[in-house]
């Protein structure tokens, strides 16, 4: 029995491993997007495979989304496995009409007959210069459509695991790949095959005075404000969401009424993000065992600014611990 | 790398000519080897190679200016370094080290949550109120308070008086005393010390340490830690003697170290610095902590006979009442002394009966010498 | 269209250059024009396709009695374009796929799918795209052009698993102009897909007649943009469609590329039930488009050709009517589904967080339903 490898990587390279190593398992998992196959895509996430699999199974579209997302629930319908990736979340709204009107209903409208188990990897989120429709955040138009997955992974080992978990999921997946954190750390990975459990979310850190509930590359800033909220005696539970649709909430309600307090990072707009829904079922649930008005600490509702002022919209690790601290000395 | 720039040549010059190449197009050069001459406003510069490598082309002839970040060299078959990206820089720690990554799926284990439960106009009621909800005791249900518990607390509060919330000293008693009494089996020895032979001006709290001292010597379990849950038994090193002392704020009992090592002078000196400290509060945690076995001195203030209460891990407290004349007999006949009453606490677990009476025999004995 | 006047733009070199063949086999009148296919031969199949054009234009005419009767929803007409859908229904094999949009009964109904099912798909009950034949055929289609796409993923996956059979969609003119259309065209030819795309082009998009649709003078030559085989035929002429779908076919299977079929019709009624098409459209053009209609013609030509006459088309009507009408009673008398059931097919299994939702939908409607 060969031992399966086992390197330290990036969340890219994890992303890569998962591929191959889901391609080499299933030969209906195939790869398809602008610049996936030669140039190995623009991020390198696809880097090698079409080497290994060849061009039927590694395909280089030409520049047109709709026509990604669409060919993807055809084959999807045909029992393949297509994992297509839009280059930047920015440039996902042309698919949109694919993922909403077809992918997330052909389950439903034929009973079953035909299914759409899809996976479309959208790099995503700010914080990498870039120039303006690169840096989008718009999980919430995902979130709030039934019959979708959302998945956000935080690190290289969750990324490894959450994306086959992904490719085996009956049903269509959007996997929203934090641009930031691609590059930002190494962790061991070990190509085990293993799949990490989709709908449910991670506690990063375990803690009782206050509950810090993020997603995506904002969780690198979470994990730090509670790190410095701990010099300050105050014990803080990071939760990841990973899976925002269908949301865990007794994860969630679970950490809030053993704190009664709470604060939702995310880096997406304020209004009606993904914080407001999570806010909402909280309230439903859990108003009595809040010692404290949930805070939320978000992008603010503009459009993302050119890269030169993109920290200032950026939540930062300040923001959370203020917020943090105001919640748990509200009396 | 691939192409190898001019690099700063220091003394804020900018540019430089090129005078003489040492190598050609096709060579292999070595690191750090020679590889151009450029002569600066200030002087010649020899520029080494920056790698192993084979030279590709030079991007400049004998007498051409070249500036500071250009290229100057192209290296045969390198990679230009992949960015890994298409827009934007993408950040990478520096030297990242391996990132241990902690993750449980799902909820973390939680006790069960300390808060008290109501909704949030209840809780500005009781805030309006200046009532403390910690204190106000639930009726609703899911352990809810209700506007009914905010009101009950209130009347209670009219009638019978504002409630204090423990704190500091005081809560720590409290939360010591009920795991004492939920773990120790307590047995109290009562005697009376006789005094006469006292010199005037004695410091009965020196005698009562030096006793205890000696007391230690003989029944070395007596100055013990004991685990109930493991059921184990450590006779200590050192004696450290934990003497109570009342104050406005609450019972501290600061620790006098290593009494059966110390003189008089010393111990006397140690003493008056810790009383000093506890009255003007400036008494450190660590002066506090890990006594083996304690003294109640409540005699300075007015009793017999008490049960002081042992504390776990310590075994054992000796508690002194007040110094009275009284009659005893002597030779048969009444007569006045002085003496002293004295009580032994020990926990029974550990301890025997015999090893508590023979203790409390040495330590009586001591005190009643003269010396 | 004026290319300029190259005379006087130093003659350039003739780099490109396309045409576009129509196809007609039968006149307006039902008289040959040429040569006739060798399939017309067969009288089976000349029968066979006859039946199903009547059977189309009875039902479709049923439909919107359903429809103005309030027993079924907003429905579109398929009047005069019957011998597009059975042109396709007959060349493609049962192991093709279709991918439709929304006036193909013709065909779903050749290829297996219950009159029932298209009738509950219209009645608002998705039970009706859960074909029992055709498995793998794909519901019509509402967000126009969007099928197409959908196609070439389907033809993709084929050609991929190296299967010898192709992908036929259809689309309306309007369709044509929508990225989707020109997204696929473009991908079809450079992948060489195993893919027909059939443009029913009755000349009307809702309101837009095709002259404000597009300044191309067909629509056949937006294949050629993206080199692709591309043709235009007589839309109600049954043997030119069925001979041009059926040589499409076959170049699919061989793997000799897709093909764009431009079949040319009118829009004889509505664009659909909700429509009211006297408000843009003249009744002068309605009248000119009823001599092109294809049933007329094909009966003409079956008379001529002497295997067809009145008493089978009267014992024709009489079976349509009775099968239609057997169907229509089918449908009247399904139930409508459960409720829940709109939670039943969003997932594989229906995630926790919305059993709750499912529950009160259930309580709320009262119903009895199976777990």
């Amino acid at each position: 029995m060969n031992k399966p490898d086992t390197r330290e990587m990036t969340m890219v390279e994890a992303v890569n491993l998962a591929l191959s190593c889901e391609m080499r398992k299933d030969e209906n998992v195939v790869i398809l997007g602008e610049d996936v196959g030669t140039n190995g895509g623009v991020f390198r996430a696809t880097d090698g495979l079409k080497a290994e699999f060849g061009l039927r199974r590694v395909m280089d579209t030409p520049l047109a989304e709709t026509l990604i997302a669409g060919i993807s629930v055809g084959m999807a319908c045909q029992g393949l496995r297509p994992v297509a990736e839009i280059q930047f979340m920015g440039f996902m709204f042309a698919a949109l009409e694919h993922i909403l009107c077809h992918a997330a209903r052909m389950r439903n409208r034929t009973r079953g007959r035909l299914t759409c188990p899809l996976v479309l990897r959208i790099p995503y989120g700010g914080g990498i210069h870039a120039p303006e429709h690169h840096s989008e955040s718009t999980e919430a138009i995902f979130a709030h459509t039934p019959g979708l997955r959302v998945v956000v992974p935080s690190s290289p080992k969750r990324a490894y695991g959450l994306l086959l978990a992904a490719i085996r999921d009956p049903d269509p997946v959007i996997f929203l790949e934090p641009t930031r954190i691609y590059r930002l750390t190494k962790q061991i990975v070990v190509d085990d095959s293993e799949a990490l459990p989709l709908d449910v979310c991670y506690t990063l850190r375990p803690g009782e005075d206050i509950t810090l509930i993020s997603w995506g590359a904002m969780i690198v800033e979470t994990l730090q404000a509670a790190k410095h909220l701990a010099e300050q005696g105050i014990s803080a539970e990071v939760i990841d969401v990973t899976t925002i649709k269908p949301l865990d909430m007794d994860t969630i309600l679970s950490s809030v009424k053993k704190t009664g307090r709470c604060v939702i990072i995310h880096e997406a707009a304020k209004t009606c993000g993904v914080g407001a829904e999570i806010s909402a079922q909280i309230a439903e649930r859990a108003l009595m065992d809040l010692q404290a008005p949930i805070k939320r600490v978000c992008g603010y509702d503009t459009i993302m600014p050119y890269f030169r002022n993109e920290h200032y919209y950026m939540p930062s690790v300040n923001d959370i611990v203020s917020a943090a601290k105001e919640t748990f000395h509200y009396k | 790398m691939k192409y190898f720039k001019l690099p700063d040549l220091g003394e804020g010059l900018q540019e430089a000519e090129i005078v003489e190449w040492h190598v050609k197009p096709g060579e292999h050069i070595k690191a750090d080897q020679l590889m151009v001459s450029v002569e600066t406003a200030k002087a010649i510069v020899e520029v080494p190679s920056p790698q192993d490598g084979i030279i590709q082309t030079f991007f400049g002839g004998v007498g051409d200016m070249i500036h500071v970040g250009e290229p100057l060299v192209e290296f045969a078959g390198e990679e230009q370094e992949d960015s890994g990206t298409v827009v934007g820089k993408m950040q990478t720690q520096a030297a990242s080290p391996v990132n241990d990554d902690y993750f449980i799926i799902g909820a973390s284990d939680g006790h069960t949550q300390a808060n008290k439960r109501c909704s949030p106009s209840v809780r500005a009621l009781a805030k309006r109120m200046n009532l403390d909800l910690d204190l106000i005791e639930a009726s609703g249900g899911h352990g809810l308070i209700t506007a009914d518990d905010v009101e009950r607390a209130l009347q209670l509060r009219e009638e019978k008086g504002e409630q204090i919330k423990l704190r500091g000293v005081r809560r720590s008693m409290a939360k010591n005393m009920t795991k004492a009494n939920e773990e120790v089996v307590q047995v109290t020895i009562f005697d009376d010390a006789d005094l006469q032979n006292w010199p005037k001006a004695s410091d009965p709290t020196m005698r009562l340490i030096r006793a205890i001292a000696t007391a230690c010597k003989v029944e070395p379990y007596l100055n013990a830690w004991y685990d109930g849950k493991a059921m184990a038994l450590r006779p200590l090193k050192t004696i450290d003697l934990g003497i109570a002392v009342d104050t406005p704020d609450g019972l501290f009992v600061p620790v006098l170290r290593n009494i059966g090592n110390r003189d008089i002078s010393d111990l006397r000196k140690g003493l008056d610095r810790l009383r000093a400290d506890v009255k003007a509060r400036t008494i450190p945690p660590s002066e506090m902590i890990n006594p083996g076995i304690t003294l109640s001195n409540y005699g300075t203030i007015v009793g017999k006979y008490a049960n002081p209460i042992v504390v776990p891990p310590t075994v054992c407290i000796i508690g002194a009442g007040a110094i009275r004349d009284s009659v005893v007999a002597e030779n048969g006949a009444p007569a006045v002394h002085k003496i002293m009453p004295i009580s032994l606490s020990f926990d029974h677990r550990p301890v025997t009966g015999g090893e508590a009476a023979r203790f409390f025999k040495a330590f009586k004995e001591d005190l009643e010498r003269a010396e | 269209m004026d290319h300029g006047d190259t005379s006087k733009r130093g003659s350039p070199e003739l780099r490109a250059q396309f045409n576009i063949h129509y196809y007609q086999y039968l006149n307006e009148e039902g008289k040959p024009q040429t040569t006739l296919p060798h399939f017309t031969e067969d009288t089976a199949l000349l029968l066979k396709l006859y039946d199903a054009m009547v059977m189309t234009r009875l039902l479709d005419k049923k439909c919107i009695a359903l429809q103005r009767t309030g027993k079924m929803g907003t429905y579109p007409s398929v009047l005069g374009q019957e011998a597009v859908g059975v042109g396709i229904g007959f060349a493609m094999r049962s192991n093709d796929v279709f991918v439709p949009y929304y006036r193909d009964m013709a065909t779903q109904i050749i290829r297996g799918v219950d009159i029932k099912d298209i009738l509950l798909c219209w009645g608002g009950d998705e039970r009706g795209n859960n074909f029992k034949n055709a498995r793998e055929d794909f519901p019509c289609c509402v967000p126009i052009a969007t099928q197409i796409t959908h196609a070439a993923g389907v033809a993709s996956a084929i050609k991929l698993r190296h299967q010898t059979r192709a992908v036929v969609t259809t689309a309306g003119d309007g369709a044509t102009s929508r990225g989707d259309f020109a997204e696929t065209v473009n991908l079809a030819g450079t992948w060489q897909l195993p893919l027909v795309i059939v443009i029913n082009n009755n000349q009307w998009a809702i309101s837009v007649p095709i002259n404000l649709q597009t300044a191309a003078k067909t629509l056949a030559q937006k294949g050629i943009a993206g080199g692709i085989h591309s043709e235009q035929v007589d839309g109600c002429d049954i043997i030119a469609v069925y001979d041009a779908v059926t040589q499409a076919l076959k170049r699919a299977y061989e793997g000799k590329g897709p093909t764009l079929i431009e079949a040319i019709t009118y829009r004889l009624s509505d664009h659909t039930t909700a429509d009211d098409a006297t408000r843009y459209r003249p009744p002068d053009a309605v009248k000119d488009g009823w001599k092109m209609e294809p049933i007329k013609r094909f009966r003409n030509f079956l008379y001529e050709r002497q295997i067809w006459d009145e008493e089978q088309e009267k014992q024709l009507y009489q079976r349509c009517e009775q099968k239609i009408s057997q169907a229509v009673d089918d449908y009247l008398n399904t139930q409508a589904e459960a409720p829940e059931a709109m939670f039943d097919y969003l997932y594989q299994e229906l995630p926790e967080n919305l059993h709750e939702q499912r529950q009160q939908l259930i309580n709320k409607s009262g119903h009895k339903h199976h777990e």
